[in-house]
C-alpha cells in the first residue's frame, strides 16, 4: 500500500459515530451559510420510500434542521412511490418534467443529473430509495466531512467494516459487481481508487461545484464514472468515505448484475480511452448477449444497455441561467 | 366547548388535531425506529436506551434505566407540586429473531409490535417535544416512563417495581397503548394468568399427558364461574407431546381466570388447584399450576370526574369510546391507589401477529385526546 493511500485511509475515512453531535454540525453549516439537499432517486420503490422520507424529515428537518430540502426524483413509477413520498412531505418531481427540452431517459443516472438542476443545495446528498434499515446517519455521516473539511468534495458510504478475529481479516466487501468487476479493474488501472471500499454504493454527498462539472451516464455506470472523473481532475484528496455500519437492501438477481456490469464496463472503457490509458478500442457494442438452451437449440438474447451520457450541467444554458453561472 | 390552555391561549379540543399535525412525522419516525428494535419481555434494554436518548435530547431530568428495563425521565412543571405519570410498555410478544422491518404506506405502518406497543412508546418519547413546541408548560411534573417486563411472564413487573420505589405522590396515571382508538379503560379486573403443566413419568406410567390434560380441562370448565357470570375462564394456548407415535410425556395449558372480585378469583384458583391434586394421584403423574401473572380488581367509577372528562374529550374529537372498561395495565396503578386511565391512539389490526399494522390517519386525534387529558388533569380535573 502506498504512503499516499495509507495517509488517505487514515485521514479521509470516517465512521458515522464521529459525527453524532448534529447540533454542532448544524452550527458549522450555518456559519458557512450552506444549503443541503437530499435527493432520493426512485423507480417503483413504494415498499421503502415512505419510511425513508418519514425518518429523514423527522430527524433531519423537524428535530434537527440539517436538511433544507428532501426531494424524490422519479423515473415514472407505476406503483404508489410518488403518492407515498408526497404524503409524508417530500417534494416529488418527475424526472421527465425537469429540463424537458433536454428529453428524458429512464435511469438512475438521469435522475441524479436532473437533481442538480432541480435542487438548490450547495451540497447534494444522494441516498438510494431501497434501504430497509434507514437511519439519519445515512445523511449526516456523509455530509459531515464536507462541512468540516473544505478540501473534501465527494464523500462515499461504505458498510460493514473489515472484521479482525483470531489473526484473520475478513476483507470489507462490496457487492458482487464490486468484487468481481470494479475492484479488479481499479487494481489494474487506478490502484489508489481501490482504497474506496464500496465504490458502487448508492449513497454519497457531493458539492454542487463538483457535480455541475461532471458528465453523467444515465444508467448503471454513473458511480464508476464519477469516481474516475473526480480522480482525474481533483485527485484522491477530493474523496472521503464514511462507514455507515449496516445496510439492508433488496437482493439483486445475478442476471440483473450482468446488465449493471455491462454498463459499468462501457463507462469505464470510455474514460480509459479519453484519458489515453488504453490504446485503440473497437467500437463498443450496446448489446449484452446471452444464450439460452431450448431443447437442442440455442437461442440468442440481445439486451440493449443504453448508456447515454448527459453533459456536465455547466454546459446546459438553463442551468447556468438558474444558478447564475 | 372544552378548551385546553396552550401557552397563553385557550384552544378548543376540537382544533387540537390540526394544531398537532406538524408533529406527525416526529411521532411516526419514533414509532418506526422503536418498532424495528426487537424488544421481547425481559429484553427491552435496547428500546429503553433509545427512549433514554430521546429523553436526554429533550432535556428531561433524572433520566435513567433501571434493572427492570424501565426508562424514565421527568419534565419539570412550573410548580411541581404533584406528578402526572404517563406510561407505555416497551415489550412485545415477538422474538428478536423475527423480522422487525417496518413498511410505511400511504395510510398504514406495518411492523410486528407497531400497535402493541411501539406507537404507545413512541408517543411517550415524542410528548416532550410536542409539549415544548406547542408552548405547553404543565404546572405539575410530568413523569414519562417506558416500562419493561409487562407482558406474559413479565407480570407488569417493570411498572410495579417502579411504583414501589418512586417516592413522590402521583396524582394521575395515563397508560398509553398504540391501539385501539376509543379505548377508555379505567378499571382493573381481578385476574390470575397461569400455566397448567401435566407430566407423566414414562418409567412407571403409559398414560398420555394430553389425555390427562383433556380431562382436567373438562373438569375446570364444569366449575361454577361465580354468581351472575362475574367470573370468566379463558383457555388461551395449549401444547404437548412430540410425536403421533408416542403417548405425550408432557402437556401444558395457558389459561386466565378473570373476575370482578379478588376473593372470587382466588377461590376459583383454589378449586382448580384441588382438581389438579386429584389428577396427580396416580403413580408417575404430576399436574400443577404455575401462576404467571396476577392483577387486582379496582379502579375508577363510571361517574368519576376523570372518566367523565375523558368521555367529553373523546366526544368532541368524535371518538367513540369502546365498551371494554378493563385493562390489566390499570392494576399496577390500582395497587398504589393512583387514579388512572388507559387510552388507545389509533386503529390497528392483526395485533400480535407478524402482519400487525396501524392506521396513520387517526393517529393525531389519538394524540389530541392524550394532550387534552394531560391539560385537563393539570388544570384540576379529578381533584
Amino acid at each position: 500500500m502506498s504512503n499516499l493511500v495509507k495517509k488517505w485511509l487514515r485521514e479521509n475515512t470516517f465512521h458515522h459515530s464521529q459525527f453524532w453531535d448534529i447540533l454542532q454540525l448544524i452550527e458549522e453549516k450555518q456559519k458557512q451559510n450552506l444549503r443541503i439537499s437530499l435527493c432520493l432517486p426512485t423507480y417503483n420503490e413504494e415498499a421503502t420510500i415512505g419510511k425513508e422520507v418519514v425518518i429523514f424529515k423527522s430527524e433531519l428537518q423537524d428535530r434537527y434542521p440539517l436538511l433544507d430540502e428532501i426531494a424524490v426524483i422519479d423515473s415514472g413509477s407505476t406503483d404508489s412511490t410518488c403518492e407515498v413520498a408526497a404524503s409524508f412531505g417530500a417534494a416529488v418531481y418527475q424526472s421527465a418534467d425537469i429540463l424537458p427540452e433536454m428529453g428524458f431517459n429512464r435511469g438512475k443516472g438521469e435522475n441524479l443529473w436532473k437533481a442538480i438542476h432541480q435542487l438548490t443545495g450547495d451540497i447534494i446528498v444522494y441516498v438510494d430509495a431501497d434501504i430497509k434499515n434507514i437511519h439519519s446517519r445515512f445523511v449526516y455521516g456523509l455530509v459531515a466531512p464536507l462541512i468540516y473539511r473544505s478540501e473534501i468534495k465527494y464523500v462515499k458510504a461504505f458498510y460493514d467494516r473489515p472484521l479482525v478475529s483470531r489473526d484473520k481479516v475478513r476483507p470489507s466487501g462490496g457487492g458482487r459487481v464490486t468484487e468481481i468487476l470494479v475492484r479488479p479493474l481499479f487494481s489494474l488501472f487506478y490502484p489508489e481508487l481501490t482504497a474506496i471500499i464500496q465504490p458502487l454504493s448508492g449513497e454519497y454527498a457531493v458539492r454542487r461545484e463538483i457535480l455541475e462539472q461532471l458528465s453523467f451516464p444515465v444508467g448503471y455506470g454513473v458511480e464508476t464514472a464519477h469516481l474516475l472523473d473526480i480522480y482525474a481532475k481533483w485527485g484522491m484528496g477530493a474523496f472521503a468515505q464514511t462507514d455507515l455500519d449496516k445496510r439492508v437492501h433488496r437482493h439483486q438477481q445475478t442476471r440483473d448484475l450482468g446488465k449493471m456490469s455491462f454498463g459499468i464496463l462501457r463507462a469505464f472503457f470510455k474514460r480509459l480511452k479519453a484519458q489515453g490509458a488504453i490504446g485503440d478500442l473497437p467500437e463498443l457494442s450496446p448489446y449484452l448477449m446471452r444464450y439460452q438452451a431450448l431443447g437442442n437449440e440455442y437461442e440468442t438474447e440481445l439486451i440493449e444497455i443504453f448508456e447515454k451520457e448527459r453533459p456536465a450541467m455547466l454546459e446546459v444554458e438553463a442551468y447556468r441561467k438558474k444558478f447564475g453561472r | 366547548m372544552v378548551e385546553v390552555r396552550l401557552g397563553k391561549k385557550m384552544v378548543p379540543v376540537r382544533r387540537l388535531p390540526e394544531k398537532l399535525a406538524p408533529f406527525r412525522e416526529l411521532l411516526l419516525a419514533n414509532a418506526i425506529m422503536l418498532s424495528e428494535i426487537p424488544s421481547p419481555t425481559f429484553g427491552e434494554h435496547d428500546r429503553a436506551r433509545f427512549l433514554e436518548q430521546r429523553f436526554t435530547e429533550c432535556g428531561l431530568q433524572h433520566c435513567a434505566i433501571d434493572e427492570k428495563n424501565n426508562c424514565f425521565g421527568i419534565l419539570p412543571g412550573s410548580e411541581g407540586k404533584k406528578t402526572i405519570m404517563v406510561s407505555a410498555h416497551l415489550d412485545t410478544p415477538f422474538a428478536p429473531t423475527q423480522d422487525h422491518t417496518s413498511r410505511v404506506g400511504v395510510g398504514t405502518i406495518h411492523c410486528p409490535g407497531i400497535a402493541d406497543n411501539s406507537l404507545g412508546s413512541a408517543l411517550v418519547a415524542t410528548l416532550p417535544i410536542i409539549l415544548e413546541r406547542m408552548g405547553i408548560r404543565l404546572c405539575n411534573d410530568l413523569l414519562l416512563i417506558g416500562c419493561g417486563g409487562s407482558l406474559d411472564y413479565g407480570n407488569l413487573g417493570g411498572i410495579r417495581t417502579f411504583l414501589n420505589e418512586f417516592d413522590s405522590p402521583i396524582c394521575f396515571g395515563l397508560a398509553l397503548e398504540g391501539a385501539s382508538q376509543g379505548r377508555l379503560q379505567f378499571c382493573s379486573v381481578a385476574s390470575m394468568g397461569g400455566v397448567i403443566s401435566c407430566h407423566v413419568d414414562r418409567k412407571v406410567s403409559s398414560l398420555s399427558a394430553i389425555a390427562i390434560l383433556n380431562q382436567i380441562i373438562t373438569r375446570i370448565q364444569e366449575l361454577p364461574c361465580g354468581h351472575g357470570g362475574e367470573l370468566s375462564l379463558v383457555l388461551g394456548a395449549i401444547s404437548g407431546g412430540v410425536s403421533y407415535k408416542l403417548p405425550a410425556r408432557q402437556a401444558q395449558l395457558k389459561l386466565q381466570v378473570r373476575g370482578d372480585s379478588d376473593g372470587e378469583v382466588k377461590d376459583l384458583v383454589k378449586k382448580i388447584e384441588n382438581i389438579l391434586n386429584e389428577f396427580a394421584r396416580p403413580l408417575g403423574v404430576s399436574a400443577y399450576l404455575e401462576v404467571i401473572a396476577r392483577t387486582r380488581a379496582g379502579g375508577l367509577d363510571f361517574s368519576h370526574p376523570l372518566v367523565k372528562y375523558a368521555r367529553k374529550v373523546m366526544g368532541i374529537l368524535e371518538l367513540s369510546p369502546l365498551d371494554d372498561y378493563y385493562s390489566s395495565t390499570i392494576s399496577s396503578y390500582v395497587e398504589h391507589d393512583i387514579p388512572a386511565l388507559c387510552l388507545g391512539i389509533t386503529k390497528a389490526d392483526n395485533i400480535n401477529y407478524q402482519d400487525e399494522y396501524v392506521e396513520i390517519g387517526p393517529i393525531m386525534k389519538g394524540v389530541a385526546q392524550v394532550i387534552a387529558m394531560l391539560m385537563g388533569v393539570d388544570g384540576g380535573v379529578g381533584e
